[in-house]
């Protein structure tokens, strides 16, 4: 293998500016692939971290209790009405249980549990429908980004307080510091002090969304023993359906992912991943139709020392290993330059392509260029390139050669 | 003259035919030849062009296969060999000079004279470069170990080409109008070189050639004419090679 490789090298170095296009060529094609990784996982994380960041990626909620139709004797056709037991609140009840085995579990970030149902606020004779979220205050950033999102107090969950959106403030002609009185939906209420109030800059959130302290809401929503759900985050997104439905598995309950939630983004990143990998794919055939090619021309450039090569002995699986072991070079020399430029290139673009806002241009993400993969790739690519013309070299006919 | 029964036979060749097919068109190129090449012999092949000398020298260095016959050499029968077995055989056992020298031009005189043995593991670096240099003296090229091929001159290339011909120490070295790229004086110097080293080390050559005065300093000659033997003479005034031994 050493004086294979020794010929190799020695070939390449003797064509210069043949091997220089042959790396260069590699290199763009490498480029183009890490380049383009780079946008499509940092886009996607950029989406994803704007949409999903502030939903949870597990929800795990009671099932919905239908009750069953008892059989009937034969002959006798049943037609039952099944009307849903609307009395009892929904509530998951072993939820302790179900955390700790979650908390177990090395592939969850954070599991959150959370008591949530409908109400009304009321001020005076202002009254204003609202979503009554509880929630532990050390993991409210866990259940929606809300601590960069105020704009007036602070996001303190103490048991008398509360946050509000701008709009239901508005509405309510509020500001904090101020009491209302919040009602559940099953006449239950509550004094509350306002301790801040956000802005996401979503009419219906801004509106609608209260959040209290999770034990003030478990008490005003007479939920002494269980609660409405547990939001789950985990530390890889993909994976959600898969736990998700193992978690369906293991307690019983109802569990979504944010997949199921989300299908118009999920379909949306699915089309992006593809359309990414697509052009990866197309740099990758580039480096392979490149490198064969050249590497053909080469056997007929060199038909004459390849045939005085086996005329003085050498094995066809010589010849073979001398072409082979080029295209192992060029990959590997290729794909570090192209994936060096592309670190290079992509951090260029993140500190130059920004808004005057601030905001990027292209949402990349240098540490997202997957250069591992693409040296790889890049140098199995060329490799399997060489074998083509290693097998054309090594029929190749001494005789005919020589006779040249 | 030592007689033929006490001599080693190194190859022997028995009725070899050889037909080259195009479609339904069959042209037979040789026609049944049979000879014996013994150990240490300096032998000329003689012919007009067409008339089968490369094709059967082709066949004696194992880079075609006869139609029909045997060829034996060092005891093996060759006709029968697979394709691997011929390629070690040819690396250990039979020489080359061709009429263009054929080196690899990336490559300096000494790398090309070790490739043989070098490249087919034979000897390790140091040994080879050893012996390569030594060749490379022998055919006085000394100060010309780290040329690059292509830097050499048309006389000192074919020199280079015989070292490495010689490079494994085969017991045949083939050539094919070894002199016939050469001007006078080179070729001179070649032909001497050829008939010292099958002098000096007893290296059995079977030269091709339509040089009569070649032919002249080898110890037989065979000729071949439409595929066929014509003749095969001894010259008795020759005395290097067996005669000298």
């Amino acid at each position: 293998m050493l004086y294979e490789a020794k010929v190799a090298l020695r070939y390449l170095l003797s064509s210069k500016m043949q091997t220089g296009l042959l790396i260069g060529g590699v290199g763009v094609g490498v480029l183009v692939f890490c380049f383009m990784s780079a946008l499509i996982n940092g886009l996607t994380s950029d989406q994803i971290e704007q949409t999903v960041g502030s939903i949870p990626h597990v929800t795990i909620e009671p099932r919905e209790q239908t009750p069953k139709v008892l059989g009937a004797a034969d002959g006798v056709v049943v037609l039952p009405a099944i009307l849903r037991d609307n009395t009892q609140r929904a509530q998951i009840r072993a939820w302790q249980t179900v955390l700790d085995s979650l908390h177990a579990d090395e592939k969850v970030r954070v599991a959150v549990p959370v008591v949530a149902s409908n109400g009304f606020i009321a001020r005076g004779q202002a009254i204003q429908p609202v979503s009554i979220t509880g929630v532990n205050p050390e993991q409210l950033s866990e259940v929606a980004a809300i601590g960069p999102a105020i704009i007036k107090g602070a996001a303190d969950l103490d048991l008398n307080g509360i946050i509000i959106g701008a709009r239901l403030a508005r509405n309510l002609s509020i500001d904090v510091g101020q009491t209302l009185v919040i009602r559940s939906d099953r006449g239950g209420q509550r004094d509350v002090k306002v301790r801040g109030i956000f802005s996401i800059g979503i009419e219906s959130l801004d509106e609608r969304v209260a959040y209290m302290n999770f034990k003030a809401a478990k008490a005003l929503l007479n939920l002494d023993n269980g609660i409405s759900r547990i939001e789950v985050k985990l530390y890889d997104l993909d994976m959600a359906p898969a736990l998700a439905s193992n978690f369906a598995a293991s307690t019983g309950l109802k569990v979504t992912s944010w997949v199921e939630k989300n299908k118009r983004l999920f379909n949306a990143i699915q089309g992006q991943r593809s359309t990414g990998s697509l052009i990866k794919f197309f740099s990758i055939v580039t480096i392979i139709i490149g490198v064969s090619s050249a590497l053909l021309l080469t056997t007929v450039r060199r038909k004459s020392e390849i045939g005085i090569m086996r005329s003085m002995g050498m094995t066809k699986g010589f010849i073979n290993r001398v072409f082979v072991i080029q295209g192992v070079l060029i990959g590997l020399l290729g794909a570090m330059v192209g994936a060096s430029g592309a670190f290079g290139f992509t951090t260029l673009v993140l500190e130059l392509a920004v808004r005057a806002d601030g905001t990027l241009v292209f949402p990349i993400d240098p540490s997202q260029g997957a250069y591992l993969a693409g040296i790889m790739l890049a140098t199995v690519a060329s490799t399997v390139a060489a074998i083509l013309p290693a097998c054309a070299a090594s029929r190749v006919d001494p005789l005919e050669a020589i006779s040249q | 003259m030592t007689s033929d029964a006490t001599k080693t036979a190194l190859l022997s060749v028995a009725g070899l035919t050889k037909d080259y097919i195009v479609g339904d068109l069959v042209t037979p190129v040789l026609k049944g030849i049979s000879f014996d090449i013994y150990t240490g012999e300096f032998v000329a092949m003689l012919g007009p062009s067409g008339s089968g000398k490369s094709t059967l020298l082709s066949i004696l260095g194992t880079l075609l296969k006869p139609t029909a016959g045997h060829f034996f050499m060092l005891g093996n029968d060759l006709t029968k060999a697979g394709e691997r077995e011929l390629t070690k055989f040819r690396n250990r056992n039979i020489g080359f000079v061709f009429q263009y020298h054929h080196l690899l031009p990336d490559f300096s005189a000494l790398e090309n004279v070790m490739f043989p043995a070098v490249a087919s593991g034979l000897m390790d670096d140091v040994e080879a470069e050893l012996r390569a240099t030594m060749l490379l003296g022998r055919v006085g090229l000394s100060h010309r170990l780290n040329y690059k091929a292509t830097k050499l001159s048309g006389g000192q290339k074919q020199r280079v080409a015989l070292a490495r011909a010689l490079m494994n120490n085969p017991a045949l070295v083939l050539t094919d109008e070894p002199t016939g790229n050469l001007d006078r004086e080179s070729a001179h110097q070649v032909m001497e070189l050829l008939t010292e080293i099958n002098a000096e080390s007893g290296t059995t050559f079977l030269i091709s050639t339509h040089d009569s005065e070649i032919a002249s300093r080898c110890q037989r000659k065979i000729t071949i004419i439409d595929g066929k033997i014509d003749s095969i003479e001894t010259n008795p005034v020759v005395q290097h090679g067996l005669a000298a031994a």
